[in-house]
């Protein structure tokens, strides 16, 4: 299996969104501040609902949100 | 940090503090060896169990108290998360620890000592459960 590691343009689109905060974030689709920092951060990959429902915040299609980057 | 990631602080310095002295004073000592009925070894335990229930009651009271409302609702998916992954590890810790109190202890030990590594075998299980879920949300879960 290849390596890799999926990315996201969460802070950015929070900050196009009138500088959302993370609690605002979390609030619309059902999770803590943390969670929101920790995906931003890259320390925990959301399951696909909570990724679509992220897009869905934002209004955009899921692969302008979240990118796979493969290594090597 | 994470509401859960307190408890757990919470709990792993609870388990410390109240566990760790009694396991220091009965460990391989001759309270073991007493007939039964071994009321000094059993209050020692009823004392560190006692003290540990008190302490995390406290302790939570105290945490939830302190978290602001929001932080402190209901479980999402990646508290979820970290916390299957610390249980399934403290499972496989416990049933190791199991494996070794049943199946080997009977044929070197007996009586007090079995069923202090017994229950050492559970307060371990839990330190690592709580110790996996901290570094879960230090280290993250991906």
């Amino acid at each position: 299996m290849k390596a890799g590691r999926i990315t996201n343009q969460i802070r950015t689109l929070r900050f196009l969104h009138g500088e959302m905060s993370q609690g605002d974030l979390g609030r619309a689709i059902g999770v803590t501040r943390q969670t929101i920092a920790a995906i931003e951060a890259g320390k925990y990959s959301p399951s696909l609902e909570a990724a679509f429902r992220i897009a869905a915040v934002f209004g955009k299609p899921l692969d302008q949100v979240f990118q796979w980057e493969a290594e090597g | 940090m994470p509401y859960r990631e307190k408890i757990a602080w919470l709990s792993l310095v609870g388990m410390a503090v109240c566990y760790g002295p009694y396991f220091a004073l009965t460990w391989h000592s001759p309270l073991l060896d007493r007939p039964l009925p071994n009321l000094e070894l059993m209050a020692l335990f009823a004392a560190a169990a006692g003290g540990n229930a008190v302490w995390t009651l406290l302790g939570r009271l105290l945490v939830r108290v302190k978290t602001l409302r929001d932080e402190r609702g209901p479980a999402d998916e990646r508290d979820l998360a970290v916390d299957r992954r610390a249980s399934t590890v403290a499972y496989y810790v416990l049933i190791g620890l199991a494996l070794y109190v049943g199946g080997f202890m009977p044929f070197t030990s007996t009586g007090w000592h079995i069923v202090n590594s017994m229950v050492a075998s559970v307060v371990i299980a839990e330190v690592v459960r709580y110790a996996m879920i901290v570094a879960g949300y230090r280290r993250g879960v991906t």
